[in-house]
């Protein structure tokens, strides 16, 4: 059987997960795209390169879907996450301190807290699965960084 | 001065190809998508589909920064067949599963066409990790096809979504 679209105060709280996903996503790549320009290490940025991608598109993806259900973005990214950016897009900042930033703002728990926002798009196959797709990547993304601050910590860069 | 070294040809032709057949997949995911009678798979799709397009887009700005426009194209009767096959509102979403997932007997089958040459790329490594995270996002697909896949077969017809 196919499921119908969320209605009513569903559908609201679908609309507005997407919309702060999607701020956050283009403000993670807004910010990743300044550190790429100053990145003077080929391999982080080539990794760099792919989050960027991947996080424009991640917004990209967020927003259709909630204009497809009737929204209409208007979210902003929080003030930590917004201050997090600052950080990340600043030339000024080791390529290792940023890592090491991000490195700490990672929740122990990988499923968390994107696994959260899955949960909560229960009721809409299509949003949940598209979440939980896009979780896919991030995941992917956390592996990385990880795998690219211990990289630089070996080698004392 | 004297700039880098240029990419051996091989590379070259390598991340053509590679571009060539994630655009055309892209493609390919995007009848599917206009056609898919399951929201769950449609959203899965959707992310996916991007997934390929967001690898042949860095390929093909990776190409460019070599001084080399991309220029390989997927053998038009492989396009057409898939395209007609995976757009087809007849055929259905679970017999295009199970065809998918018939190429890739492992995930690993998917990606090691692309981590066989990471090791060869000792030079150049911007290319090395961009093709390490375009495998990573291949074994991801085949892995929630097959997920997608094995939980459909399980489901009773009357509840799917």
């Amino acid at each position: 059987m196919l499921r119908p679209p969320p209605l009513g105060s569903e559908r609201a709280r679908v609309i507005g997960l997407l919309d702060a996903f999607q701020a956050a996503e283009r403000a993670g790549a807004e910010a990743v795209g300044r550190w790429i320009v100053a990145c003077a290490d080929a391999r982080l940025r080539g990794g760099l390169r792919m989050i960027r991608a991947r996080d424009r598109r991640h917004a990209a993806l967020a927003e259709a879907r909630l204009r497809s259900l009737g929204g209409v973005p208007g979210a902003q990214p929080s003030r930590e996450l917004a201050a997090l950016c600052g950080v990340v897009a600043d030339p000024g900042v080791s390529d290792r301190s940023k890592l090491t930033l991000l490195i700490g703002h990672l929740p122990a728990d990988e499923n968390a807290p994107l696994g959260e926002l899955v949960h909560r798009a229960e009721g809409d196959a299509e949003t949940q699965a598209l979440l939980q797709t896009i979780f896919d990547d991030e995941r992917a993304t956390v592996r990385w960084l990880r795998g690219m601050h211990d990289a630089l910590e070996r080698e004392g860069t | 001065m004297t700039g880098p070294e240029p990419e051996p040809d091989w590379v070259i032709r390598f991340l053509d190809d590679l571009r060539a057949a994630e655009a055309a997949s892209a493609e390919v995911l995007a009848a599917w998508i206009d056609v898919c009678a399951l929201d769950g798979l449609r959203g899965g799709l959707r992310v996916i589909a991007e997934r390929e397009a967001t690898h042949a887009e860095l390929l093909a700005e990776r190409l460019g920064e070599m001084g080399v426009a991309p220029s390989a194209l997927l053998a038009e009767p492989v396009r057409s067949a898939a395209l007609e096959r995976f757009g087809s509102g007849r055929v259905s979403d679970e017999q295009k599963l199970a065809s998918l997932l018939a190429r890739y007997p492992d995930d690993a089958s998917a990606t090691r066409p692309i981590t066989q040459i990471l090791d060869r790329l000792p030079h150049d490594p911007e290319t090395r990790e961009i093709l390490r995270l375009v495998a990573e996002g291949e074994a991801a697909t085949i892995a929630w096809l097959r997920a997608y896949h094995a939980a459909l077969a399980r489901a009773a017809p009357a509840s799917r979504v």
